[in-house]
């Protein structure tokens, strides 16, 4: 392979000085948010369906309480830590310092009142009604979906005019993984949130909203995830990144593939055969961008497995692509319409947004924020046992968490099948007289029972990090300001 | 770079960025306009109604029917068709023990029990008991409706000349008399809270000087059968004050005042809008999808003994605000609802304590949708069922039943769309 332009190839120009106080408000209370998010989730695992209803009423039940849970593991925790560790890499790799500060403080200031108040208000009834797209239009006089746009407008035109003010002639991966997404992000969020209301009732609605909620994930937080991992690899594993060409031909056909496939969503559902077809055909080109990422890092790391073992960070972006690739071979066998018969609607969905959204991307943030912490407070991580600990218990919580949903899930679809099991009307029904539909709910409890341990060790696992990150931040004085990573053990 | 671009934001962009930014805009932009602005152009269905019968129920039935509860509490519902002259189609139609009487230039707009044809008119006329009128009349509908009855029962007796020993009960026909209501609008008592309106499709005529309304010559209309005025007498009872239906009380006199808080009406229209807004709030579209899929299972879980369910189309839903297809199945599918589980007590029940109305069941209760019962008159375990209760009803029962007409629906079997043959392999999808 030619050896491609890499982060660690940059030189270091010890005249630019950044300023990391743009990471710092987006990235600390993103960690909070994510401990709060992930202790919903854990709540509704138990009050929702480990002992149903246990509390109950207007303000706690499932329905009000879920999207708490996902505004805060999607918005509040892993698109806020995303455009915090953003503004510590694209400078980084412009070699100039964020356009400007100010217009992040700007956009901080209305990011996180509009995101908390938005998304906390919602058990009083503020739920705007599309999935993903709850944060609701106003609360009380609080424009929160105009702010968070407004917000993240200011976001997109910060980081561009730090790549058009770049000093480094060169783009690396990172930044076109970044300039592409900034554009999928504001069009999506648009459309998902505004425009949305301007098609035609009905299922036109419908389609936006499939479409929204598939850029949202393939859009957003893909390209978001793999700029990080492109990035932070190289760095953590200090070594250049296995192939530049081959990183390309993902982009682009994330480019070409991710806008195309909302609509596998509603397989079998009220939308017009052409367009479901349509999909399908695109979830299976799906498997391009996937193989490159996958093949890219694991080659990148191939030469290097010692930082494997000596480095959590490492180990959560390389487990955080073993997700990746369980995730995307999942997402275009779903797609097919005999897979989806059996999968679609149930446990196994839940199993599948999690591990893309948690399993995958929240690994790549946090290896992000392992390698950011210690150069933006000029601190050496506070404990890397603590941290071994963090990366060892996400995984073992995430196997009973992630297993649970997927058997549980194919099961209650096999169940379900039963009742396409005859030749006659007749038939069918008498299957269905001999499992009932509140039969196959029962027969989830148990794997509902696992996906709530699995869940209290995720929770258990990521509040050692906020541990480990706030000793950081706070417990030791200022030591000598370091340019290497503290993750120093792999180099000399 | 040279000095001479230095600043230049396109210049500083490099060729590369340049063909980044404008690539992803090119693919994008293809993409949107295929998936997103094509389908509802290319496929009707998308925009189409189903029949005219959906588009009758929601933009002429639920704009026009009120419902309340009555102060008393519990399931002391009021229904009220609000009628506007020129507008409204009403039928006076005659059975075995029903009867009318009109003034002679009304007689014309009376279906006998044996007519073939059904008469409609969007003319403001109301039935009510039969009142001795002023002197100066010379129809007295209430002589008229006397010597009707007499005849009518002196007919019956011939028929059953051993009534007595049979020990049959004679009967006391029920005389209504036709008039024409002063003004433009009145308000009639609804027979009850049925989801599905009355519908004629065949053998019927409308009798108006003029069409009124593009509506009246669709395939089909919804129609007003016998309706009789609504009115009220307003009672103290200590320090409660309320109001009930009576057909000798007070009238009322307008729309404000049947929508005023004493009266608290409110249309079904509004009030299914509200039960999708509750639908939305309360979260019930993370559990509960709304589409019978192109699935055996779907059609099965949806069906009744007898009948499959037919699969969602996409035109069931276009006259909603927010949609819910739903991407998990943890309680039952509910677009077929209004026919699957039609009981306004059911639901009460179900609300309050979904786990004993139905065993095994993981829902959560909802008893904000019922009001404290401080004086305990109200029949029944629940509480009182509010607005939020009679929301979410009205709403759940639009689901499954306005996709073709009564006449033609799929719970009698007659599925346009033959789901029963297809899934049992005996017909081709189309």
């Amino acid at each position: 392979m030619v050896k491609m332009l890499n982060p660690t190839d940059i030189p270091v120009k010890q005249a630019v000085k950044y300023d990391d106080t743009p990471v710092k408000i987006m990235l600390y209370p993103a960690i909070i948010f994510m401990i709060l998010g992930m202790t919903v989730g854990v709540f509704i695992a138990f009050n929702g369906f480990v002992y149903p209803d246990y509390f109950s009423g207007e303000y706690v039940h499932f329905g009000k309480i879920r999207p708490i849970h996902v505004g805060n593991v999607t918005l509040l925790w892993l698109l806020s830590a995303n455009i915090g560790l953003f503004y510590y890499f694209v400078p980084r790799l412009c070699g100039v310092p964020l356009w400007s500060s100010r217009l992040a403080y700007v956009s901080a200031s209305f990011w996180w009142p509009s995101l908390i108040i938005g998304t906390y208000s919602m058990p009083w009834g503020t739920n705007f009604g599309w999935e993903y797209a709850e944060l609701p239009m106003w609360v009380g006089w609080l424009p929160a979906k105009f702010f968070f746009t407004a917000a993240f407008i200011m976001v997109a035109v910060n980081l561009y005019a730090t790549i058009a003010t770049r000093i480094y002639e060169k783009m690396y991966v990172s930044l076109w993984y970044t300039m592409g997404t900034m554009i999928w992000t504001s069009f999506t969020v648009l459309v998902g949130f505004f425009a949305i209301n301007w098609v035609p009732e009905g299922i036109s609605r419908v389609n936006v909203s499939f479409f929204y909620i598939h850029n949202l994930v393939g859009l957003i937080f893909t390209p978001m995830g793999l700029a990080q991992a492109y990035y932070f690899l190289p760095k953590l594993a200090n070594t250049p990144i296995y192939s530049h060409r081959l990183s390309m031909i993902g982009f682009w056909s994330i480019a070409f593939v991710y806008a195309w496939i909302g609509a596998h969503h509603i397989i079998h559902g009220p939308v017009s055969q052409w367009l479901q077809t349509t999909s399908i055909v695109f979830s299976i080109w799906l498997f391009i961008p996937v193989w490159t990422v996958v093949t890219n890092l694991f080659a990148t790391v191939k030469p290097h497995w010692s930082s494997f073992t000596q480095s959590a960070p490492v180990r959560f972006i390389m487990m955080g692509n073993i997700f990746y690739l369980l995730t995307c071979i999942q997402g275009p066998l779903m797609a097919l319409r005999n897979v989806n018969e059996i999968t679609s609607k149930t446990d196994w969905i839940i199993g599948h947004s999690h591990i893309s959204l948690y399993g995958t991307f929240t690994f790549f943030a946090i290896a992000g924020i392992y390698q950011v912490i210690p150069v933006i407070t000029k601190k050496p991580l506070w404990s890397t046992a603590l941290a071994n600990w963090h990366f060892s218990l996400n995984l073992l919580g995430s196997i009973p968490f992630l297993l649970s949903l997927w058997i549980g899930g194919f099961w209650q679809g096999m169940e379900w099948a039963t009742w396409a099991d005859g030749n006659t009307y007749a038939e069918f029904h008498h299957q269905l007289t001999r499992l009932s539909f509140v039969d196959t709910i029962a027969s989830m409890h148990p794997f509902w029972v696992w996906r709530a341990i699995g869940g209290c060790i995720v929770l258990f696992a990521n509040v050692l990090f906020a541990i480990n990150i706030f000793n950081t931040i706070v417990l030791i004085p200022v030591v000598k300001p370091t340019l290497s990573p503290a993750f120093s053990k792999v180099q000399p | 770079m040279s000095e001479k671009h230095k600043g230049n934001f396109f210049y500083n962009l490099e060729k590369s960025a340049v063909i980044t930014v404008i690539g992803v805009i090119l693919l994008f932009s293809g993409a949107v306009t295929v998936t997103l602005i094509a389908p509802s152009l290319v496929d009707p269905t998308w925009t189409q109604p189903t029949s005219s019968y959906q588009v009758q129920m929601y933009e002429v039935a639920d704009p026009n029917t009120y419902i309340s509860s009555s102060q008393k509490g519990g399931g002391d519902l009021q229904f009220v068709y609000h009628i506007t002259n020129d507008y409204s189609l009403m039928a006076f139609q005659e059975s075995a023990t029903m009867r009318i009487i009109a003034p002679p230039e009304l007689e014309k707009y009376v279906t006998g029990a044996d007519d073939p044809e059904l008469k409609l008119t969007s003319k403001l006329l109301l039935l009510r008991k039969p009142l001795p009128s002023e002197p100066k009349q010379d129809f007295n509908a209430s002589k008229a409706a006397d010597a009707l009855r007499a005849s009518l029962q002196s007919q019956w007796e011939k028929d059953h000349p051993d009534w007595k020993k049979e020990g049959l009960n004679k009967p006391d026909f029920d005389i209504y008399e036709l008039y024409a209501s002063e003004g433009n609008e009145a308000f009639a008592l609804a027979p009850s809270d049925a989801f599905v309106e009355n519908w004629v499709d065949e053998n019927y005529k409308i009798i108006d000087e003029k069409q009124q309304q593009p509506w009246h010559t669709s395939s089909g209309v919804i129609y007003i059968l016998n309706p009789r005025e609504y009115r009220i007498t307003r009672y103290k009872f200590g320090n409660t004050e309320g109001w009930r239906y009576d057909p000798y009380g007070e009238k009322i006199s307008d729309l404000n005042e049947l929508k005023s808080h004493s009266l608290g009406f409110r249309s079904k229209k509004e009030l299914i809008h509200h039960g999708e807004q509750i639908y939305a709030a309360e979260g019930c579209w993370y559990c509960h999808t709304d589409q019978t899929r192109t699935l055996i299972q779907d059609v099965v879980l949806n069906g009744s003994a007898a009948f499959p369910a037919p699969p969602s189309s996409a035109n069931e839903y276009i006259y909603q605000k927010i949609t819910f297809p739903g991407t998990r199945r943890i309680g039952p599918d509910l677009s077929r609802t209004g026919i699957k589980r039609p009981s306004r007590d059911w639901h009460k029940g179900h609300f309050w304590s979904p786990k004993t109305a139905s065993k095994g069941s993981i829902m959560p209760s909802f008893q904000h949708f019922f009001d404290f019962d401080p004086r305990g008159t109200a029949k029944g375990t629940t509480g009182v069922p509010n607005y939020q209760f009679e929301s979410i009803f009205q709403y759940l029962m639009t689901k499954g039943t306005r996709i073709t007409p009564p006449t033609q629906a799929w719970w009698l079997g007659l599925d346009p769309i033959n789901t029963k043959e297809i899934i049992e392999g005996k017909k081709k999808l189309p």
